[in-house]
């Protein structure tokens, strides 16, 4: 038998071949290549030296933005992970099938406005004079300062990511087989050990997936530092946009972005493993 | 006979309307292998997982080795089960599945591990411990969760239809690993089924169920040659039933008059499969006419379906000569008939 080209499946793929290519690849190579172009007169210039990544890499500032910025992303994801882990476990085992869907609907509802407006809301409701602050004050204690932050960014990453945490956990928590709940316990385990040795390592994969995507869009977001974090200390995303207002420096922003995205794929792929990786 | 091991005492479960099970009464031996059968929806798998705890009964009282048990959860009884879809942790190796009720137990590691590998030894799986749940085939499967199961040494073991996603050859030889299993151990195996070949070839006793209820309990011999009730004959093997009001050593039938050697008033006979005799003319004694419909090969004969004038459904037992003998052709009307002494009479 003579196989014949079956051109179907080729063209199927060819839209996503050429949006990841014309919008992620591309851009990705250009970018990487201007971190090694010069700035002179406000205008880029391009050339090959390694003279903004020796400036920027030899920079105290651009590493402790680097620490700060990874550390908050790790946090995110955990207190991410440990707060929707007992709504995810609810949704997936106590409500009836039209009860979590209804309850999804409601977690995809928040995303109908756009984060920086739920930023702003967050600002009124965290300032000074704010109604949180009343209700200290009126009980006795002092007025807290919430806003710019780290608290006050980390109030604006969990707003951002925590929805979507809640959909991964509950999608993997739902699709456990039932029969291997039971089954643990018919074996002897209290319900804290099913939950332990049982539910938990069923769903590793949707847990773990739910934690990088709270670390990747934490890692990456502007938002949160800027306008509830006050920008100090700076994270990556404003040590960018700071780069950029000061003089045009595009390359040397250039550098902090491949960094970020070089430290996002190494998270990603090492998560990846742990999710879908297996022993033996 | 001595104490029971278990106990339902007009056990009733209900699912919202639907009932289940309903008063239930059911004595299970120690040292029994007791087969749950009936058609799906009859309240088998309700009632083992009553047994387990997995259910809480709406009324009535399960006790097991004399204690009642109903607000026992399932992890403080000894009620390990095998189920349907074996129910593996696919995230543990073989061993770790095995260990998995020991482990649970707080078993130091060493002795857990010790006492899994006997299992596993004893199971035909040494060499296996290591691998992936997915490396299995199905018959390895079926034996690490009875390994599993057993691992704990528990007085009882539940099975829930285990062998009905197994090939027919596996199945075959599976039915002699339990046998074997539950003789050498000497514990109760209480296994549920809709297959009657499965409960027949394994169980001491066969409880027949029906609708939430018990229908008969019996020895498999009693039940497929002495069926209680209608639903039983016409659940159990390959039976014919005839009804009617006798009199006279004459019962009157929808396909007319039927001598019986006794009885008096209305009255339900059952004629098994293998004890009808067919012929072209008509013969002395007890006999209908029915157009044959269709012959089915069955292993240790040939099961032909006939249709009486009525509309009523038989079946006769014959050999691979006797068919090549009569050579039936569809539509053709023949005679089926019986010695009335071999009849079982219901009720």
């Amino acid at each position: 038998m003579t196989r014949r080209f079956d051109p179907y499946p080729h063209v199927l793929r060819l839209p996503l071949i050429l949006w990841q290519g014309a919008f992620f690849v591309i851009p990705l190579i250009f970018m990487a290549a201007m971190s090694f172009w010069l700035v002179k007169n406000y205008k880029l210039e391009p050339n090959f030296v390694f003279d903004n990544w020796t400036r920027m890499l030899g920079r105290g500032a651009f590493w402790d933005a680097y620490w700060i910025t990874l550390w908050r992303a790790v946090l995110a994801g955990i207190i991410a992970s440990a707060i929707a882990f007992p709504a995810a476990l609810f949704m997936a085992f106590r409500l009836s099938e039209g009860g979590r869907r209804f309850a999804l609907l409601c977690l995809i509802v928040p995303f109908f406005t756009s984060f920086l407006v739920r930023a702003y809301a967050w600002q009124v409701i965290l300032a000074e004079s704010g109604p949180v602050n009343a209700v200290l004050g009126g009980v006795g204690l002092v007025p807290y300062t919430m806003l710019n932050s780290g608290f006050g960014a980390m109030v604006g990453y969990l707003t951002l990511v925590l929805p979507l945490v809640v959909i991964f956990q509950t999608w993997s928590l739902a699709a456990i087989d039932r029969n291997l709940i039971e089954a643990a316990g018919n074996l002897g385990a209290t319900p804290l050990r099913v939950l332990g040795s049982v539910i938990i390592p069923a769903a590793k994969t949707g847990l773990v997936l739910g934690a990088v995507f709270a670390f990747i869009m934490t890692f990456g977001d502007f938002v949160s530092p800027f306008y509830l974090g006050g920008s100090k200390p700076p994270t990556l995303t404003i040590l960018i946009i700071d780069t950029t207002k000061s003089g045009q420096q595009w390359p040397r922003a250039a550098v902090v972005a491949v960094v970020m995205i070089a430290t996002l794929f190494a998270v990603a792929s090492a998560a990846l493993r742990a999710a879908y990786g297996r022993r033996g | 006979m001595t104490d029971p091991l278990v106990q339902f005492r007009a056990v009733h479960k209900s699912f919202g309307s639907y009932v289940a099970v309903k008063s239930l009464d059911l004595d299970i031996q120690r040292g029994e292998f007791l087969a749950l059968m009936g058609p799906s929806g009859c309240g088998k798998t309700t009632t083992l997982r009553m047994l387990a705890g997995l259910e809480a009964p709406t009324s009535g009282t399960i006790s097991i080795g004399g204690r009642v048990m109903n607000n026992v959860p399932p992890h403080q009884r000894d009620t390990p089960m095998v189920w349907q879809s074996l129910a593996l942790f696919p995230f543990l190796s073989v061993v770790e599945n095995v260990e998995f009720g020991l482990r649970m137990r707080g078993i130091a590691a060493a002795e857990r591990r010790e006492r899994a590998m006997m299992w596993l030894g004893r199971m035909d799986l040494q060499g296996f411990e290591t691998r992936r749940i997915d490396q299995l085939s199905g018959g390895q499967r079926q034996r690490v969760a009875l390994a599993r199961s057993l691992v704990t040494e528990p007085e009882m073991l539940l099975l829930d239809e285990p062998l009905s996603a197994l090939d027919a050859h596996l199945v075959i030889r599976m039915q002699g690993v339990l046998t074997r299993l539950q003789k050498d151990l000497g514990i109760t195996f209480v296994y549920v089924t809709h297959s009657q070949s499965e409960a027949f070839a394994m169980a001491d006793r066969v409880v027949i169920m029906g609708h939430g209820a018990i229908e008969q309990i019996g020895r498999p011999q009693e039940i497929f040659r002495g069926p209680k009730t209608r639903f039983v004959a016409e659940f159990v093997g390959r039976n014919n039933i005839l009804a009617g009001p006798v009199k006279a050593g004459v019962m009157t039938t929808a396909q007319g008059p039927v001598p019986v050697l006794s009885g008096d008033g209305p009255m339900e006979i059952v004629v098994a499969a293998d004890r009808v005799t067919l012929s072209r003319d008509r013969p002395a004694g007890a006999a209908i006419r029915a157009a044959f419909l269709s012959e089915e090969f069955a292993g240790t004969g040939i099961i032909c379906y006939f249709e009486t004038p009525d509309g009523a459904e038989w079946k006769a037992q014959v050999t691979e000569t006797q068919l090549a003998e009569l050579h039936p052709e569809s539509g053709q009307d023949f005679w089926l008939s019986w010695d009335p002494a071999r009849v079982h009479v219901m009720g």
